[in-house]
């Protein structure tokens, strides 16, 4: 689940910390454009700094912050677009092509289609380090709902500036509470920091959690998987079939097979604390690095 | 067999020659022959094709579970993962969640033998061909624009009956080239390709991306369209495509020392005012590089 977005993310009236939450910990700058023609009525920028302690194996951002941002990003472009109501991630389709970003990174986010049950977002990252070169493409499908008792007031066009480094970092799986498992499980220890404004897992912790867990996964099938740099995380797809509520969360993995240093593994996440049930399903692509 | 006259007796999906079947109220199987018209240059069977039985299957589940209600696949994504061994590919679907207005289903594409078992390679099943997952939207039975109002007359086993492909699929649809470093192609909206809605099927739609990606990565590396292998399609459907044609345009994602390159490919209806139809990322890798590689 994204967290889309608040009031409160958006400034107003939290004096919080903003470094401590998910959707800030990889510092994403934003602001909304201005409305485009019927097929694309809703748009965002987005840029986020590659600070040293986001880098993964692949030499840019860890896919699962990659993913964060794209989930943040996208979110609220969707949210936006549906006002009086707000939206929740159903799935994020990600194409990551390139790992060796540079940065900084640029976001774009445009809505493609709006209909009355769901959302459908294009989102695009481009390497200012690398020339604007495009490094990723995704698409977000959200479901509409209705925001019950949360008052969503903003001052438009929505501007959240880039906010300020960290002054003592901390790696991802540190900030996201994961933990390895036994086997093919990774953990993630279910924190309030976490949680979006309804409560529940930010969609990007649930993308972290997968991008982890998929490369310890791929790492104990096989040390063929591995380059010099070890593995890394690129493609992703996401389908949150429901919140995240309780935890702890459990990421159980199946490597589907490996081919020309690319290994496919199955992601099927669960919150250990509601029943078991079965919150996320999606497969990631990892890499030889 | 058909729904209501769907598919018409000249159907991709008859010159596919799928055989389906619903092994219990929630999962099925749907396969196809592994032949030369439906395999890329490293002899693996086309995205595409895979991403039509996989939307086949789902398809026939979500007809099982959905009903009285209709369905209309929202997004499908598709991951290689081993060479094809053949001699017939099936995608195994089953519901990873329904929900009010979604269905979520995923599948697997193994390789299966002329008795429909587990292909065997050095002694144990071989990998998967590919992971694949949709999601469906929920259409309300009421809903008219479907040629299928029920689906209570679905059977067990069903086969698609055509008299075969007898060229390479690009060709049966037909696509024609347009400019491959833009990956355009250009398809004509006919009987052959529909889909129960009478629209573009979403198996179609996935060939098209696919061709078009990997046009537009081949040319950029100065190859012809066979030396790049589609690996990922991730597939946005947003519009029906109804009057045609169907054109596709390519834009390029720059590429890591990894040696994979991507693409974004945009399908739109010309004769809709340029409609978007659907939008597709696609991931790729040279042939070259995928022949025979295993880990």
């Amino acid at each position: 689940m994204t967290d889309g977005g608040s009031p409160a993310e958006a400034g107003v009236g939290s004096g919080a910390d903003r470094r401590h939450h998910v959707s800030d910990y990889f510092r994403l700058e934003r602001w909304e454009l201005p409305p485009g023609d019927e097929e694309r009525p809703s748009a965002f920028e987005g840029r986020s700094p590659l600070d040293d302690h986001t880098r993964g194996p692949g030499g840019g951002l860890r896919t699962g912050g990659l993913l964060t941002n794209l989930d943040t990003l996208g979110g609220f472009t969707s949210g936006l677009a549906v006002l009086p109501q707000w939206i929740v991630t159903t799935s994020l389709l990600a194409t990551v092509s390139a790992l060796d970003q540079v940065g900084p990174l640029r976001y774009r986010a445009d809505v493609l289609r709006r209909g009355r049950a769901s959302v459908v977002t294009a989102l695009e990252v481009v390497d200012e380090g690398a020339h604007d070169r495009r490094v990723a493409a995704a698409t977000m499908t959200c479901a509409v709902l209705d925001p019950g008792a949360m008052d969503l007031v903003f001052e438009r066009p929505v501007s959240l500036a880039m906010p300020p480094p960290a002054t003592v970092p901390q790696r991802p799986e540190e900030f996201f509470g994961i933990e390895p498992g036994e086997g093919a499980v990774t953990r993630l220890v279910l924190e309030d920091r976490l949680r979006n404004p309804w409560g529940i897992l930010h969609g990007g912790a649930v993308a972290m959690l997968a991008d982890e867990a998929a490369c310890r996964a791929a790492t104990a099938y096989s040390t063929a998987v591995a380059g010099p740099n070890g593995v890394a995380a690129a493609d992703a797809v996401l389908h949150y079939l429901r919140p995240v509520r309780v935890g702890p969360v459990e990421a159980r993995c199946r490597v589907l097979g490996s081919r020309a240093g690319r290994t496919a593994v199955r992601v099927q996440i669960h919150d250990v604390g509601s029943d078991d049930r079965v919150v996320t399903l999606g497969s990631v692509t990892v890499l030889a690095v | 067999m058909t729904f209501n006259e769907y598919p018409p007796p000249e159907h991709i999906l008859g010159d596919l020659g799928m055989e389906a079947e619903l092994t219990t109220e929630t999962t099925a199987r749907v396969r196809t022959r592994v032949t030369p018209f439906v395999t890329t240059a490293d002899g693996g069977v086309r995205a595409g094709v895979l991403a039509t039985l996989v939307d086949i299957v789902g398809g026939a589940i979500a007809a099982r579970v959905l009903r009285p209600d209709w369905m209309a696949t929202a997004d499908l994504a598709l991951q290689l993962v081993g060479p094809v061994c053949g001699p017939w590919v099936e995608a195994r679907g089953t519901v990873a969640r329904r929900g009010r207005t979604t269905l979520v289903l995923e599948a697997l594409v193994v390789c299966v033998g002329e008795d429909g078992s587990d292909t065997v390679v050095d002694g144990r099943p071989a990998d998967p061909v590919a992971w694949a997952s949709m999601t469906f939207s929920v259409l309300p039975a009421r809903n008219p624009a479907s040629s299928v109002q029920t689906a209570t007359e679905l059977p067990a086993r069903w086969a698609f009956e055509g008299g075969g492909l007898d060229r390479p699929i690009l060709e049966a649809l037909p696509v024609e080239l347009l400019d491959a470093a833009a990956g355009r192609l250009s398809v004509a909206v006919r009987p052959y390709l529909y889909n129960s809605f009478r629209a573009v099927q979403g198996g179609v739609i996935a060939l098209l991306a696919e061709a078009a990606g990997a046009e537009a990565l081949a040319a950029a590396h100065g190859l012809d369209s066979s030396g790049f292998v589609v690996t990922d399609l991730q597939i946005a459907y947003l519009a029906l495509g109804r009057v045609g044609p169907v054109v596709t345009t390519a834009r390029l994602l720059g590429s890591g020392p990894d040696g994979r390159h991507g693409a974004v490919v945009e399908l739109r209806d010309r004769g809709a005012d340029d409609r978007l139809m659907t939008v597709v990322n696609v991931s790729g890798v040279p042939a070259a590089q995928l022949a025979g590689a295993q880990t």
